[in-house]
């Protein structure tokens, strides 16, 4: 019984020896769950496996949740996968502790992925001291999504591309004077929409010391007019509508108007699927006849502590291929981020989603335009802003108390 | 020497027994603490080497205002929760003692509260206390109804004063709330207040929706407490704590007031005494090592108050909810800074001592758990 247990025991032993010598080398990739996990896995089994086969496997893991604070958690114990999702929202902390390798080097000798072929400022913002650490792999910002029949039915011209502020807010007041069903627009009162808005204004985040200030004038009346939207009853709170969000808002029905990204359409998709809506570009702010938007983008980095970084960029390059990028936008899931796709068959449909997906691609270039982050500080920078945005929307405080307010804040709690 | 090995069997059984526990215990709680303990100390941010800057973060610490906004909450909603939902629970087990019939059902619907989860009780709760949403619709429709319910009420009370005084001044046997003089000024009441509203004496008021926010606003409540108001998102959610809490407390309760014995009771209402006087001279002083229990496990529990904060998250300000427990996980989960692991453990450290306070002070006032 023991010379058995003995002589099973050693032929597992060879085996497991013998099987992990003639293994692929195994790349990992981390990204988000959810919706996003069929598109990955699909990408993967199209475009990455068939041109590996046998020299690379690609294990990918999926974070169901909280995906940064997982991955945050992985690369402090160690465990993290080769190549990870970096959302530009956090995107500085990791880069500034050396997690993150460097893709200068590995982008000249690449064949296939260069620099230049990526939209500016999209690869900007993964640039710091002229490195790359990123590959942006999609992007979105913001348009203005609009109700093409409440439009119809109160007579009123479309929101075009063109418009000011204050033509804008014309349009909405009309539709939403109409008829007490009706509502203007949907406004979220945070700095994530109404940022967009300061940013056409000429006003930037931090100053060249690295200060915000709330005081600003051109900031004071952005401010100004994004709550007076709401005062004067043109803009509804979602909240107000027992909404979560715009999006969610809008879908009713009653909205004539909300602020969103593209995200909205696939959740439009399914949610209105009658909803006959169309996109413009963000109101340009009379005073510098500019736009404002931010980017919101996620790209494919590579962790410095990765033991396969010559097959994990070789991943990467598949990953952001012409081909990739080109079947997940022709699916209408994300915008891509290759400067090639611009001129897309996709983008000359005439379907309401086709051109929405256009505009918002031209809107990432238009303007005034960041990326949609706040240095080291992150969501906590634009806490007092919130705070001071909801006091004001609802009937809590004048706009200059809440301002003096928000800049306290700002100064004591936020820059410290 | 089979002997002496029987005997050191049986003397390492218990040691062996306790053995998973222990192990559990040593590295997740005893490992944990002593880290945490060390990481106070130090300014750690997970990817950095740890050095040490002995009371940095202690002193870093009473010189942030969020942090000074956690301390206070806690504080108000560990003493307020904790002792009404002792008293509640007190009241309620005495109630739900009585041999009456189908009591069981009640003492189940009483304790549905506690095993319902609190994350789907917070998520409801923050519908129920939206702008427009049914606390505010209630108080609305109250409002509106008012002169009816001030009509009603007054009614009722002058109608059973009335009988009751009547009784008494006939020198006739009659407790002050008799029953049956309650239910017959309850429709007396009830038939005044339909009279007055079929004849048009009194209409429904025309009253402004109450739009009270509750959730998303820095005011504080009372107003007129000064320093020692609280803010009100905080109130909503001691009000769901209370609720859901008191159950669990009740039945302890309840099974200490099965072992008081029912000769004291009669002995007390031989000698005469009114209801009242036997819940406080009898019932209270003989459940005073169950308070004691209680009052423990619910400071001990308020004050690591974190779910409902979290769950409510950017529904309210952050300076409203923010308890200590939850300002330990923002600042080592910051959205996108560096997690502060240092600061973080410096605060855990602080709610540490604070619970030992607690029991402490909590323990030399009962002069319980002593025997």
């Amino acid at each position: 019984m023991k010379k058995v247990l003995v002589l099973t025991l050693a032929v597992f032993l060879t085996l497991t020896i013998v099987g992990t010598a003639a293994a692929q080398t195994e790349v990992r990739i981390a990204g988000f769950g959810g919706n996003d996990q069929a598109i990955v896995e699909e990408l993967i089994a199209r475009f990455v496996q068939p041109e590996l086969e046998g020299e690379i496997e690609v294990v990918y893991e999926p974070v169901a949740d909280n995906f940064q604070q997982v991955l945050l958690n992985s690369l402090s114990a160690g465990t993290a996968a080769d190549l990870f999702y970096m959302d530009i929202f956090w995107a500085q902390s990791l880069i500034d502790n050396g997690l993150v390798e460097p893709l200068n080097d590995y982008l000249a000798e690449s064949e296939v992925l260069k620099r230049d072929d990526i939209v500016e400022n999209l690869i900007d913002g993964f640039t710091y001291d002229d490195q790359v650490y990123g590959i942006p792999k999609d992007f979105n910002s913001l348009a203005l999504f609009y109700n093409k029949d409440l439009f119809d039915i109160a007579g009123v011209e479309y929101p075009s591309d063109d418009d000011t502020w204050m033509e804008f807010e014309e349009k909405i007041a009309a539709v939403s004077d109409f008829s007490e069903d009706f509502e203007g627009l949907a406004i979220a009162p945070s700095f994530e929409r109404m940022g967009a808005f300061s940013y056409a204004t000429g006003w930037q985040d931090f100053d060249e010391q690295g200060n915000t200030n709330l005081l600003d004038d051109r900031f004071v009346h952005s401010f100004e007019w994004y709550t007076g939207l709401e005062q004067e009853g043109h803009a509804i709170l979602p909240a107000d509508m027992g909404a979560d969000w715009a999006g969610g808002a809008f879908a009713n029905g009653n909205v004539a108007a909300a602020i969103e990204g593209a995200w909205v359409i696939g959740f439009l998709r399914d949610q209105a699927p009658n909803l006959n809506y169309g996109a413009a570009k963000l109101p340009v702010y009379p005073g510098t006849d500019e736009r404002g938007n931010f980017i919101y983008t996620v790209s494919w980095s590579m962790n410095a502590e990765s033991e396969v970084k010559d097959e994990a960029f070789r991943v990467m390059e598949l990953l952001t291929s012409p081909e990739a990028q080109q079947w997940v936008l022709e699916r209408g899931l994300a915008i891509p981020s290759r400067k090639e796709l611009a001129d897309n068959e996709y983008f000359k449909q005439d379907s309401k989603e086709a051109q929405a997906n256009l505009t918002v691609f031209e809107s990432a270039s238009d303007g005034h335009v960041y990326p949609y982050e706040f240095g080291e500080y992150g969501a906590e920078w634009m806490q007092p802003i919130n705070t001071a945005l909801t006091e004001v929307m609802t009937d809590q405080m004048s706009a200059e108390e809440a301002l003096e307010e928000a800049q306290e804040r700002m100064e004591r709690d936020v820059l410290n | 020497m089979l002997n002496k090995i029987k005997e050191m069997k049986e003397k390492m059984s218990p040691y062996l027994l306790l053995t998973p526990f222990l192990f559990w215990l040593v590295v997740f709680f005893g490992y944990a603490f002593f880290r945490a303990f060390y990481f106070s100390f130090t300014d750690y941010n997970l990817f950095n080497e740890a050095n040490f800057i002995g009371l940095g973060n202690y002193i870093k610490l009473f010189n942030e205002y969020l942090f000074g906004r956690a301390l206070k909450n806690t504080i108000t909603f560990s003493v307020i929760v904790t002792t009404v939902q002792t008293f509640i629970a007190l009241v309620l087990a005495v109630i739900l003692n009585q041999k009456i019939k189908g009591i069981k059902i009640f003492r189940t619907i009483y304790y549905l509260p506690s095993i319902t989860s609190s994350v789907v009780i917070t998520l409801i709760f923050m519908w129920i206390f939206q702008k427009q949403g049914i606390f505010n619709y209630l108080l609305t429709l109250f409002n509106r109804y008012q002169e009816y319910v001030l009509l009603f009420l007054t009614i009722f009370i002058l109608t059973h004063l009335f009988m009751v005084l009547k009784e008494k001044f006939l020198k006739r046997p009659v407790k002050v709330l008799e029953p049956s003089y309650i239910v017959l000024s309850l429709i007396i009441a009830t038939f005044a207040a339909l009279g007055v509203n079929f004849f048009g004496i009194i209409g429904i008021r025309e009253v402004a929706d109450v739009e009270t926010i509750w959730l998303n606003t820095r005011e504080m409540i009372p107003a007129w407490a000064g320093p020692f108001a609280f803010p009100r998102p905080l109130a909503a959610i001691m009000l769901l704590n209370i609720w859901t809490t008191v159950p669990t407390m009740m039945i302890l309760y309840l099974a200490g007031l099965q072992d008081i014995p029912g000769a004291l009771y009669e002995a007390a209402e031989v000698d005469g005494a009114t209801t009242w006087q036997k819940f406080w001279k009898i019932t209270v002083p003989q459940l005073k090592h169950i308070t004691f229990l209680v009052m423990t496990m619910g400071f001990i529990g308020t004050l690591q108050m974190f779910d409902q904060v979290a769950i409510i998250g950017g529904q309210a300000p952050l300076e409203s909810t923010v308890t200590l427990a939850y300002y330990v996980y923002v600042n080592m989960f910051p959205s996108s800074a560096r997690p502060a692991v240092g600061l973080a453990s410096a605060a855990a450290m602080i709610l540490a001592i604070l619970t030992l306070i607690f029991v402490y002070l909590q323990r030399r006032i009962t002069g319980e758990g002593r025997e």
